[in-house]
């Protein structure tokens, strides 16, 4: 069961991580807010309303994510036919996967739910941070797959380390780990980006997203769409 | 002409700076595979652990390997060192912010072997990120202790350079958590820091021994003048000399340890003419000696350690030769019990947890051991794959394996891949004692392998059975000198031919049964260099390590076997053009570069395309010269042209000439694999998940496999899998933003091991190489905008596959699995199917390749062919499977047609709920179309171990066997196709007649 809601929180991270941001010093912080939309335009984002395709030796995954901001979301999985999702509020979490076995939806642990917080904030983490109470780490300079990068880690409360590599040509950033402790074992979770576009409200979002779940595509975002919230609660 | 000559000059000048840009990271994506093993591990320096964390972080500190980390007390370890010095003197923990690590580089095992570092590094996370923080000329940092409750004083104990004098050495403190460093104890520059130990209950009292040592390529010094051992109380301010009771002075190497739990008890190994342990119960004030074996007294500069239990003063342990405890103080001692299993010899690390001291970690020549019972018995932890080989051959099997020696761990040979990846249990041990060159023979079934001294042996590889064929002195010759590592060759044009080398050169022609002497003395025969029996200082020590004026390596010109070549430990580099009937010296030819004339010819590659060319490493870091000697000549060694790069870190062991592309050459150094694509003007370090200051002893590139196999003192073996991207990369293409590169034949097969095998079970364990070439292409840059596809196309242009395509800068390869695109699967199951994950296998024939980046489309064209290999499948039969495996998918997607239809119908019937609520005969309709469903696939499945089969789940699991099917289809398989298709039909009639009977109920 832990794995299960391991491998539903990674895909519900590299989803959610497609708001999350980050650079080093203020200059390259400013810089990079501002290539990616700037904080005006980013402040404007309620709520989101993303699909997604991931493809793995010519099989399909589609993935559709409804995000409010602070208050939940929502990842929806269409696999071999069947239909899964992960909801996470700020109250509780559940979790249904079919194609894992499930045969009904199932409550993530208050701690998973806790550990998910993070997530429900739609805002690029480098306008959030302080908010958040992270604190941030500037860790020089490093190559992601040739490319020269800013290397910078924001450490949230509870110790939970995310590193984000910043390409130093147009400030994207193009790859993040995720480090934490759960269950009592380090997980670590990377992710790479790229194809960066603009989309409505002058934001501009990485349509292709790579982890150790395999490759995603963003085939359509919709910026601040009005969400049936009821979406978010589980038929018990 | 002259306009001629300058634009050729520009054009040299751009392709040269073409290739200029190409780094590491152009071929990053090719990332090699660490084979480990973890079978045999390797030196291990340092052990600590964090004190409040029920034991579970631990790191480990290699000689040659770097730092490893595990949080689970052993069970697994990861390496957190990739990218800084891999020799590792000592590692220090702020046990007030256990996250604080340092870890200082430079063993301090002061064997022949030992490597150097180059400073002393810092973490603030737990080892994820480093920064260097100083000492960088010290080379060897022994010990480092953190204040208990001042984070911001740290000590470290630096012995300094082996091999020459250096001021870099002394004890050293830092009062700013190691950002500034003061040496608070120093002689001279001949005697360095060895050991500092502290009063944990009263951090201001210290204590130090200082250590002059000194090595030269034939003997080594332990003991002087500058050697004693001090005591502080105002935490180093002040010093002074405690001696009382302990031997005359001069010493050499002191162990030493404090009982914490009452830190007036102290116990120490003193080496001097008189070795042995003292015991003092008055805070080092006065010592009594106490009488012990030989195993705790021997090779002070070797056993360094002694460890006195933290909650018990009387629990006393000395890992040394072998492993002892003492549970009176250190009056008597025991050995460690072989219950566990046999416990490697040669201990240098001893970690006891502090919470629970029955539990300790102790750090072999062989790697680690754990005991929890106080050292009693031990178990090996086996994923560790910290092997410290000096060579690697290959040969030519199927799959090929790989042979090497290593350093204190024997002869051993693998298979380069295995069932489920090349576990531990894969390899096999050839030969004992340290192990050096270990070369297959082209028979298949004989290798020859030695131990230290040249102490060689042919070994059949069916029995294993071992036959000393060393060469022996006659009456008119010299005592034979043999290396440490002494050079066992193969002719490289005539693998017949067997070279050994003393100070002379051997040849064999029958294997080793006899022999010919084929030179004179190649060597300087320096008889101020050869007085080995003198070695060791206060102790005396010579285990051929010490050897010297040998020959170090031999190599047979590929093109010409009368050419041979020979390069000594000395300084000399010779050649015989007629076998060995003259000789001529070529060593002054070299001085002339610049290079030392005594520096080590460590290695001869002579060029594969040109007889009169030759490559060199030398090594000169026996003299305390660490600079990266490679050399080239091309005309027998009468001129020579040093290689220059200014990123090349620390000393050349060997340098490789690709068999294919003559501008390709590899270099491998203490710090490092560097490659050049244009024969040396550029040179760029390779990294490829290859650790970046790897020790880089050997190198080979597989004829066939066009592999590239790395054999490191302290990370085993690497083996990078088709090198074929590197080698064909030329300017003309790196001058271009993108390339597709043509791809080789494509077999047609499930690869080697079919379903892959079971995973390997425990230890140490790497993959296997790809069994399918990739789709490799060149980006000069990364894609930031846009979106990258690679599309299978058939010779008809219909789409086979789609998939995502990388966009890293510099070379990027796609994997295609060979098939097709997998059928959509129908909604409404409980059970999860799949079939939608497989697709048949394509048939022979050319393919298109198309690479879309953005707008813009690139192709190449794909062969795929038979397998010609497989006996159990003829073309016509490929076919058949084809055929009949698309049949399924087909009957597959008319079966999705129905269900889809039934959850439409169902939908709309549905649609009014006051209408349907109302009509019984639109529920009646619902229940039958649900009937239908219910037959063609699972539907009532609740639990994943349930096995609910339906129609759908029949064509499913037959579709899923043809898709893998690599053999004639058998009878009742072909019979099952039709039986399913009658299912099939069944229902879909049972459908139709339904659909008929609700004319104008159901809208399609």
């Amino acid at each position: 069961m832990k794995k299960l809601l391991t491998v539903a929180f990674a895909i519900a991270m590299t989803t959610a991580s497609f708001n999350t941001f980050a650079q080093s010093i203020d200059d390259v912080v400013k810089s990079h807010i501002k290539a990616i939309g700037g904080e005006d335009n980013w402040k404007k984002l309620k709520s989101m309303k993303t699909e997604m395709s991931m493809k793995a030796q010519g099989a399909e995954v589609k993935l559709s994510l409804w995000q409010v901001d602070k208050k939940a979301l929502k990842v929806e999985i269409n696999v071999m036919g069947m239909t899964g999702y992960q909801i996470l509020t700020t109250a509780d979490g559940w979790q249904f996967m079919p194609f894992q076995g499930q045969t009904k939806p199932e409550p993530m642990t208050a701690d998973d739910v806790k550990t998910g917080q993070d997530q429900l904030w739609i805002q690029d983490e480098f306008i959030t941070y302080k908010e958040k109470g992270k604190k941030l780490q500037d860790l020089g300079k490093d190559e992601v797959e040739g490319t020269e990068c800013y290397k910078i880690s924001l450490t949230d409360k509870d110790g939970k380390v995310t590193t984000y590599f910043l390409d130093a040509s147009n400030y994207h950033t193009i790859k993040s780990i995720s480090k934490l402790t759960a269950n009592g074992k380090e997980v670590e979770s990377t992710s790479l980006y790229s194809n960066y576009k603009p989309i409505e409200g002058g934001l501009v979002m990485p349509f292709n997203t790579s982890g150790d779940q395999g490759e995603m595509e963003v085939t359509s975002i919709v910026m601040n769409p009005v969400i049936d919230e009821s979406i978010f609660k589980v038929a018990k | 002409m002259r306009k001629q000559v300058c634009t050729a000059l520009v054009l040299v000048a751009l392709f040269s700076n073409t290739f200029a840009q190409v780094t590491s990271s152009t071929f990053g994506i090719m990332e090699a595979r660490a084979l480990g093993p973890g079978t045999m591990s390797g030196r291990i320096s340092a052990i600590e652990g964090v004190n409040n964390d029920e034991g579970k972080t631990i790191y480990v500190g290699t000689a040659g390997g770097g730092v490893w980390k595990s949080t689970n007390a052993g069970t697994s370890y990861k390496s957190i060192f990739d990218k800084y010095c891999q020799s590792i003197g000592a590692i220090g923990i702020d046990q007030k912010n256990p996250k604080t690590i340092f870890v200082g580089t430079g063993e301090s095992n002061m064997r022949n072997s030992v490597s150097i570092g180059n400073g002393m590094y810092k973490s603030t996370d737990g080892g994820d990120n480093w920064k260097k923080i100083g000492l960088d000329s010290t080379e060897h940092i022994a010990r480092i202790v953190v204040h208990p409750s001042n984070s911001d004083i740290v000590y470290a104990a630096v012995p300094g350079p082996l091999w020459n004098d250096s001021e870099h050495r002394g004890l050293f403190k830092s009062e700013d958590g190691g950002e500034t460093w003061k040496k608070i104890l120093f002689k001279n520059n001949k005697t360095g820091c060895a050991e500092i130990l502290m009063d944990a209950s009263n951090p201001n009292i210290l204590f130090a021994s200082m250590w002059q040592f000194r090595r030269q390529p034939f003997s080594f010094n332990s003991g002087g003048e500058g050697s004693g051992f001090y005591k502080s109380i105002d935490g180093g301010k002040t010093w002074k000399e405690i001696n009382n009771g302990l031997p005359a002075k001069p010493f050499g190497r002191i162990a030493m340890n404090i009982a914490q739990s009452n830190p007036k008890k102290l116990i120490a190994i003193v080496e001097s003419a008189k070795t042995g342990l003292y015991i003092s119960e008055d805070g080092g004030e006065t010592w009594k000696s106490q009488s012990a074996t030989s195993n705790i007294e021997a090779r002070p500069f070797y056993f360094s350690t002694i460890v006195i239990d933290s909650k018990d003063e009387k629990r006393v342990y000395r890992p040394a030769f072998t492993f002892a405890y003492s549970d009176d103080g250190g009056y008597s001692f025991s050995g460690a019990s072989g219950d566990g299993g046999w416990v490697h010899s040669d201990m240098h690390a001893l970690w006891i947890n502090p919470v629970n001291t029955n539990i300790m970690y102790l750090g072999t020549d062989g790697g680690v051991y754990l005991s929890i019972d106080k050292g009693i018995t031990w178990i090996f932890q086996q994923s560790l794959p910290v092997g410290q080989f000096y060579h690697v051959a290959i040969d030519n099997k199927e799959p090929y394996h790989v042979y090497g020696g290593l350093q204190d761990n024997g002869s051993w040979e693998s298979p380069s891949s295995s069932p489920g990846g090349v576990g531990n249990a894969n390899w096999n041990r050839l030969f004992g004692g340290d192990g050096f060159w270990t070369v297959p023979d082209a028979d298949g079934n004989t290798v020859y392998a030695e131990y230290q001294g040249g102490n060689m042996a042919r070994i059949n590889l069916t029995t294993l059975k071992s036959e000393n064929i060393q060469p022996k002195k006659t009456l008119k010759e010299e005592k034979l000198r043999w290396n440490w590592n002494t050079p066992i060759v193969l002719g490289s044009k005539n693998p017949k031919n067997l070279y050994v080398g003393a100070q002379y050169v051997f040849k064999s022609t029958d294997q080793g049964r006899t022999w010919n002497r084929i030179s004179g003395d190649l060597t300087t025969n320096d008889k101020a260099k050869l007085k080995q029996e003198e070695s060791g200082g206060l102790s005396a020590d010579n285990t051929s390590a010490e050897n010297h004026c040998t020959i170090f390596t031999i190599a047979e010109s590929s093109l010409d076997e009368n050419i041979i070549w020979a390069g000594t430990d000395d300084g000399n580099l010779q050649y015989t053009l007629n076998g060995g009937k003259n000789w001529i010296n070529v060593s002054q030819n070299i001085a002339k570069t610049g290079i030392a004339n005594q520096a080590w010819i460590s290695s001869i590659q002579p060029s594969q395309f040109d007889k009169n060319t030759v490559y060199i490493t030398l090594e000169n870091h026996m003299y305390g010269d660490h600079k990266t000697y490679a050399a080239k000549s091309t005309d027998m060694g009468k001129t020579w042209t040093a290689f220059k790069c200014k990123d090349f870190t620390s000393f050349a062991h060997k340098i490789k000439e690709d068999p294919i592309n003559k501008n390709l050459l590899f270099l491998g150094t203490e710090m490092g694999l560097f490659a050049t694509l244009n024969g040396g003007d550029n040179w760029f370090k390779m990294k490829n998940n290859i650790p970046e200051f790897a020790l880089v002893r050997d190198i080979q590139i597989h004829p066939k496999t066009h592999d590239l196999i790395v054999g490191t003192h302290g990370r085993g073996i690497y083996i990078l899998d088709d090198i074929r991207a590197i080698r064909n990369l030329t300017s003309e293409i790196t001058s271009q933003e993108v390339h597709l590169f043509e791809t080789p034949d494509m077999v047609l097969n499930n690869g080697k091991f079919g379903w892959g095998g079971p995973e390997v079970s425990g230890g140490w364990g790497s993959g296997n190489a790809p069994e399918t070439p990739t789709i490799d292409y060149y980006l000069k840059d990364r894609v930031s905008t846009g979106k990258a596809t690679l599309q299978i196309l058939d010779d008809k242009g219909n789409l086979v596959q789609e998939m995502p395509a990388t966009i890293r800068k510099g070379i990027n390869k796609v994997y295609w699995n060979l098939r097709g695109t997998p059928p959509k699967v129908a909604k409404g199951s409980t059970k999860m199917d799949g079939a939608g994950f497989t697709a048949p296998m394509v048939l022979p024939g050319v393919y298109t390749a198309k690479l879309k980046i953005g707008d813009k489309v690139y192709t190449t064209t794909l062969n795929c062919v038979h397998d010609n290999a497989n006996k159990d499948l003829t073309p016509a039969d490929r076919k058949l499977v084809f055929d009949k495996a698309m049949n399924l998918q087909k009957m597959y997607a008319r079966l999705g047609v129905v269900v889809d239809s039934i959850t439409e119908a169902q939908t709309k019937l549905k649609s009014d709920t006051v209408a349907y609520k109302k009509s019984r005969s639109n529920q009646q309709l619902v229940a039958d179309l649900e009937k239908i469903r219910a037959e063609l696939m699972a539907t009532k499945q609740t639990s994943m171990f349930a096995d609910e089969e339906k129609v759908r789940e029949r064509i499913s699991e037959l579709y899923g066997t043809f898709c893998e099917m690599e053999s004639k289809p058998n009878a009742t398989q072909i019979q099952a196709i039709q039986d399913l298709e009658l299912q099939l039909v069944e229902q879909e009639n049972a459908f139709r007649k339904l659909k008929n009977k609700s004319t104008g109920m159901l809208i399609y």
